[in-house]
């Protein structure tokens, strides 16, 4: 390479020195909750700038004891799972039936269904949970599973359908051709090939139910349902004045979801950001 | 003999329909069918017991008049708007650094990325102790600089509480901003950056001219999100400030939360929450057109 001007050198200096700046305040408040959690607290409130100075566990396994987030962990994942698989599935279905047939009406259910995308969680919450109570609903899993489904699946529709529509129609006829009937072609032709959608919508899926707050906060009025923002929150209410517990509690919240993010960065930035780079 | 085929072409045809069916169902039922009664609810009064009484536009005669609703809708304008223009200048100056230098791009696109992963829940606590008067990240810092005098009570003072959320929020989605922005230059012709440049444009020009242009989809639904997300905030809020101090920060969706749930006033809160329907919808139709007007798909 040749020796580039002095100016240019301390321009590529300088930005370096601004990408820096900005990855540090991305991720030191998060480090220093992590920290936080590994002093003692009395510690923290001197100097809370510091480094853990030796390896101090206490905090962590009051907040793990007392805070119960083993139990808030499960229900986040009990919560999860089905909302996802739900959302998934039915999208998938509902995508392909839109994109690859001509039937009466479909245009109008394709319209009903994206009108979800602009309405947001407030415009139903009210009726929402008169009608939960009345299905016996209120304060179970499924006060939160369902309604998460039917939330997500006006972007998982859309999403779907813009796949399936850009597949090649001569698939299908091969199918046909072959006798198969249109479950089969749809779960064994279509399907397959659909995996970069789907693993999009899979992430986009997970992360907006795992961190719901709101809904949780309103339909799961029982605290050993409650999943971990929610719990998070009750904790810190209950703690407010012990920083070291607060941190541990925040630390055992993010771990998880960031060692998931760290393993699947691809499919979490192209899941998260699906809607917007098209 | 011809119409036997085709009407088992329509048949299969209508086999789509048994697609969609499943999904259309758990819509209709858990989202159609309460967004319709919020509609209904928004022209009645009603307490959660008993049946609401019906009171024809009042709610929305109300609505015009109520000056705390109008506060809240203000604050949301304050949101809309420095929590747009902020990320966007800082992401746009970012994602074009990265992509001028490749070298590390992926370290720091990842390490800008994280706060994006992390619940609304999560980012609230960790930003109401940076904020904590008296041991926070932020006062001890100022101090240990000599600018003691301008530690304050972050998140307790009217005069800086909406920003200091604000300021908790821009840094939870810069990194997503940065990210679609950087996704966008991708597609921006390195050739024409590189003729403008022998053509005498300086590095401003070539921006503006040159790469601003080609990245104006991707930038149009930044702004969308930041829009609507600005128009709809409610979690960080909730866990940092509830709307306090003395209603500094208010936003729309948590005076509807107190309208409906504290004060138990269901058919004015369903009016409320219809305003957050309307705004996200117009803001879904201006983006529409902005886009056709680009010629865009």
């Amino acid at each position: 390479m040749a020796v580039r001007p002095l100016s240019s050198r301390a321009a590529v200096w300088g930005r370096h020195a601004v990408l820096v700046f900005f990855a540090v305040l991305s991720f030191y408040p998060i480090l220093v909750m992590w920290f936080t959690a590994l002093r003692p607290m009395n510690e923290s409130m001197r100097d809370p700038f510091g480094l853990p100075s030796s390896l101090y566990l206490e905090n962590l396994t009051t907040a793990w004891t007392r805070g119960r987030f083993g139990n808030y962990f499960l229900n986040s994942v009990i919560i999860t799972a089905p909302s996802v698989i739900g959302v998934v599935v039915l999208s998938a279905l509902a995508g392909y039936g839109i994109a690859r047939f001509r039937f009466r009406g479909r245009m109008l259910i394709f319209y009903l269904i994206l009108l979800g995308l602009t309405v947001p969680f407030q415009s139903v919450m009210i009726p929402l949970y008169y009608q939960l109570l009345a299905m016996g609903l209120l304060s179970t899993y499924l006060a939160v599973i369902l309604p998460s489904i039917a939330f997500g699946l006006p972007f998982g529709v859309f999403l779907m359908q813009s796949f399936f529509e850009d597949l090649p129609q001569e698939l299908h006829e091969a199918g046909r051709a072959d006798g198969c009937g249109e479950l089969r072609i749809f779960w064994s032709i279509m399907l397959p090939l659909a995996k970069p959608a789907l693993s999009t919508l899979i992430v986009f899926q997970f992360m907006r139910t795992w961190n719901e707050f709101l809904m949780p906060l309103l339909y799961l009025q029982r605290e050993e349902l409650r999943p971990i923002p929610l719990g998070l929150m009750f904790f810190q209410g209950a703690y407010t004045r012990d920083i070291g517990l607060i941190a541990a509690g925040v630390t055992l919240a993010t771990i998880p979801v960031i060692v998931v993010y760290l393993i699947f960065q691809r499919q979490f930035v192209r899941g998260l950001t699906a809607g917007a780079v098209k | 003999m011809a119409r036997a085929p085709r009407s088992r072409l329509q048949a299969r045809q209508r086999a789509g329909f048994w697609f969609v069916l499943p999904a259309l169902v758990v819509y209709l039922v858990f989202f159609g069918l309460p967004f319709a009664a919020t509609i209904w609810l928004s022209f009645t009064e009603w307490s959660g017991v008993g049946v609401p009484h019906f009171t024809g536009p009042a709610n929305y005669i109300r609505l015009s008049q109520d000056q705390a609703m109008w506060a809240a809708l203000g604050n949301n304008m304050i949101w809309v708007v420095i929590g747009t223009v902020t990320p966007i200048f800082i992401g746009i100056i970012l994602a074009v650094m990265l992509w001028s230098n490749a070298r590390g791009s992926m370290v720091y696109r990842t390490i800008y990325f994280l706060p994006v992963v992390l619940s609304p829940v999560v980012i609230g606590i960790i930003w109401s102790w940076i904020y904590n008067p008296l041991f926070g990240l932020l006062n001890t810092g100022l101090r240990t600089i000599g600018l003691g005098s301008w530690a304050v009570g972050w998140l307790g003072e009217s005069e800086t509480a909406l920003y200091a959320v604000l300021v908790t929020a821009i840094w939870s989605y810069l990194g997503f901003c940065i990210v679609v922005l950087f996704a966008g230059l991708q597609k921006v012709d390195p050739e024409l950056v590189a003729a403008a440049r022998v053509d005498g444009a300086n590095s401003q020009q070539r921006f503006r001219h040159v790469i601003v242009p080609q990245i104006r989809p991707v930038l149009t639904m930044v702004i969308v999100y930041t829009v609507i997300g600005g128009f709809n905030v409610f979690d960080v809020v909730w866990v940092m400030t509830q709307g306090g101090p003395n209603n500094a920060t208010e936003v729309i969706a948590t005076y509807t939360y107190e309208v409906a749930f504290r004060a138990n006033n269901y058919g004015y809160g369903a009016t409320l929450s219809m305003v957050m329907s309307v705004v996200a919808l117009l803001a879904a139709w201006a983006t529409m057109r902005m886009r056709r007007a680009e010629g865009g798909r």
